[in-house]
């Protein structure tokens, strides 16, 4: 070894060196995958068509150049409602989860007996399996006739029912409408299940990130804000909040990342019956179309990166600082 | 402005006794410490008279109410609290001008009082910044300001210096008395530093394991204090007890009726020939601090002890030297009672 060796494999070079396998790796692992979708995005590729064959094999005399993504912008009916069914469901999952964690968080941050099983069992939903949580809230829970909904709800009826005949109130009850349970399989409420089951699966999530967080709280800023006779709310408002930005913020993001690819739950709610979000889509697309369902896939890339940016640009200051 | 009144006041953490039965009554406009070691109960008391703890026995007055069931807030009290404990998310400015506005106070008059506040402490310049971008004193200056602008008739801190740096922290304890000089208003002041309590009190309350040892002025507890405990609490280095195969016979001669211990403050030994002296003793290691020195010396009875002198020349180590000290200096102690006869 001398001096001029050393220049060369100065002390950047070797480390770089030692580096590039990992890194040509992970550029290859995000690459490749990315390419063939947009490569399939801009061809004719579909998996099955008996008067057009040449179409089932990837190639690039099937150029169709924006065709796919015209296709799917203006021709495929469900694309616009997948995109706003994507968003209302994250947002509306985000807003319940860190509403209801943040209350749960907060009550059980104080010292009662049996503190450690109520934890552990509030933390219990977050290790059921997706699809799993699914069969059980739609069948067991949500059921218009054998769930928890459809007896509950029966329960009600019969109650009233049998009420109309007693003296001097039977009339008041009379005038009562049978109640019929909710369908959580309909076109308009699917959704809605989903966004259920999914609150009520990730709301553990927030609780255990925000409670860590509350634990770090400083109790003396809590006894200054007593003495300068600031209300719970006060507190909650002006420490607690603040105190909680950050972990705000990382359940949020979590979840966008993760519930804009919800999949299994929408599957065995309606599959697909007036609740479609971009994922699902892509799903139904590639079962014959690959070219739209590649077209879709990235204009969902697209989507994710604004509403990323966006979440960035909110949530994500507190994050910096 | 307001006094305070604490009748048997007591606390209890479940079945663990930590303050057992204290009565004390403090003057308005008089700046109080509570000095005791770690543990003592120090904290509690404060946190009881803030309303931050529960009394659990006997009642506490401010001015001429009961304040037992009475809201922290609505005490009159504010507090300076040992980390400062500002909000973190808000400017200096509003976090002095949290307390009124959670009392609805009007903005111009929050305006007025926060900047006066600010101009006393010299943070005026600081008022749009947040904590985090304060240096340890200044964060103290606006904790102290925070506890202003409510203009309290008791002002409560909890060793409010432990968190600074040497220098700062007697440059602080500096503003602290200026601050009481200036707005003539109750203190109470928690700490475990004699000098702190030496320093800056009109009157100190020794405390220990949940007790008063004594009530009284710097002056009196460093001349007259009532018993072992607090004749070694107050002064630094700490004073000496002499038992009798310590003393010469002419110490001896002073131990009469239940007086077994003689205490010497090590600030208070004058050399002497062995002949007159109360104690002979040898030197054994000097510590040296420029103004005076600290010498160890070991008694004929083996025990060692410290003093303090500015004339080093007549300390040799290992040779025998007679040391006596003015008999009004000397006090007798019993070491059963622990209590300071005569
Ligand atoms: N919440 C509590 N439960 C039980 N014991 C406590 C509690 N808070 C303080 N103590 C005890 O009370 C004693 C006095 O505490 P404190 O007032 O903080 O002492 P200090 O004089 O150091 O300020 C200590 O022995 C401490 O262990
Ligand atoms: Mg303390």
């Amino acid at each position: 070894m001398n001096a001029g060796m050393a220049t060369i494999m100065g002390n950047r070079t070797l480390p770089r060196l030692l580096q590039t396998p990992a890194v040509v790796l992970l550029l290859a692992w995000m690459l490749v995958p990315l390419s063939m979708t947009l490569f399939f995005s801009f061809i004719r590729y579909v998996l099955n068509n008996l008067r057009k064959p040449e179409w089932t094999t990837p190639s690039i005399d099937n150029w169709r150049g924006w065709g796919n993504y015209e296709y799917v912008l203006y021709k495929a009916k469900d694309f616009w409602f997948a995109v706003e069914n994507s968003l209302i469901i994250v947002g509306s999952i985000i807003v319940f989860t860190v509403v209801l964690g943040l209350a749960i968080a907060v009550l059980i941050n104080r010292t009662f007996p049996g503190r450690g099983i109520v934890r552990v069992l509030l933390i219990s939903p977050f290790f059921i399996m997706p699809a799993v949580n699914a069969v059980l809230w739609i069948n067991m829970i949500l059921d218009p006739v054998l769930g928890l909904n459809g007896l509950a709800i029966g329960g009600i009826n019969n109650m009233v029912a049998s009420l109309t005949n007693a003296p001097l109130v039977g009339w008041f009850f009379a005038l009562w409408p049978v109640i019929e349970p909710i369908s959580f399989r309909g076109t308009e409420t699917s959704a809605i299940a989903v966004i259920i089951m999914v609150t009520w699966q990730w709301t553990p999530f927030a609780v255990l990130i925000f409670m860590t967080s509350l634990q770090s709280e400083d109790q003396q800023q809590k006894e200054a804000a007593i003495l300068d006779g600031a209300s719970a709310w006060s507190q909650f408002c002006n420490l607690t909040l603040p105190h909680l930005a950050r972990p705000i913020a990382i359940v949020v993001m979590i979840q966008a990342i993760f519930h804009l690819s919800l999949y299994a739950e929408i599957e065995i709610v309606s599959r697909g019956n007036g609740n479609k979000n971009l994922p699902y889509l892509i799903g139904e697309f590639a079962s014959n179309n690959i070219g739209a369902a590649s077209a879709t896939g990235i204009l969902a890339v697209i989507l994710a990166n604004i509403v990323a940016i966006f979440l960035l640009r909110i949530v994500g200051k507190n994050l910096m600082d | 402005m307001a006094g305070l009144t604490l009748r048997n006041v007591a606390k209890n953490y479940a079945d663990v006794n930590v303050i057992e039965s204290i009565d004390l009554d403090i003057k308005d406009g008089e700046f109080v410490v509570f000095v005791g070691p770690s543990g003592c109960g120090k904290s509690t008391l404060l946190r009881m008279i803030a309303g931050l703890e529960d009394i659990t026995g006997g009642t506490i007055a401010i001015g001429d109410t009961v304040v037992n069931e009475v809201a922290p807030a609505k005490r009159g009290v504010a507090m300076v609290f040992q980390t400062y404990a500002l909000y973190p998310h808000m400017t200096v400015y509003k976090n002095m001008a949290f307390g009124l506005k959670q009392a609805k106070t009007p903005k111009d008059e929050i305006d007025k009082r926060v900047r006066a506040a600010a101009e006393i402490l010299e943070i005026s310049d600081l008022l749009e910044r947040t904590p985090r971008a304060l240096s340890g004193g200044q964060r103290q200056r606006v904790a102290i300001g925070r506890a202003i602008v409510r203009e309290p008739s008791v002002f409560l801190f909890d060793e409010p210096l432990s968190n600074l740096d040497a220098a700062l922290r007697v440059q602080t304890r500096i503003e602290i008395a200026r601050l009481h000089q200036r707005l003539g208003t109750t203190m109470i002041y928690v700490t475990h530093d004699q000098v702190e309590a030496m320093t800056l009190a009109d009157k100190i309350v020794v405390l220990r394991g949940g007790n008063i040892e004594q009530v009284g002025s710097p002056i009196e507890l460093y001349e007259t204090p009532d018993n072992m405990f607090v004749a070694q609490f107050i002064g630094s280095p700490k004073m000496n007890f002499f038992k009798a195969e310590d003393l010469t016979k002419k110490g001896q001669a002073m131990l009469k009726g239940d007086v077994d211990r003689l205490g010497i403050r090590p600030e208070h030994f004058t050399t002497t020939d062995v002949k007159s002296a109360l104690v002979v003793a040898t030197p054994d290691l000097v510590e040296n601090l420029g103004e005076n020195a600290l010498v160890h010396c070991i008694t004929e009875g083996g025990m060692e002890f410290i003093v303090k002198t500015t004339d080093l020349t007549k300390f040799k180590q290992g040779k025998k030297i007679g040391l006596t000290a003015d008999k009004a200096r000397v006090l007798g102690f019993n070491s059963t009672t622990q209590k300071r006869i005569g």
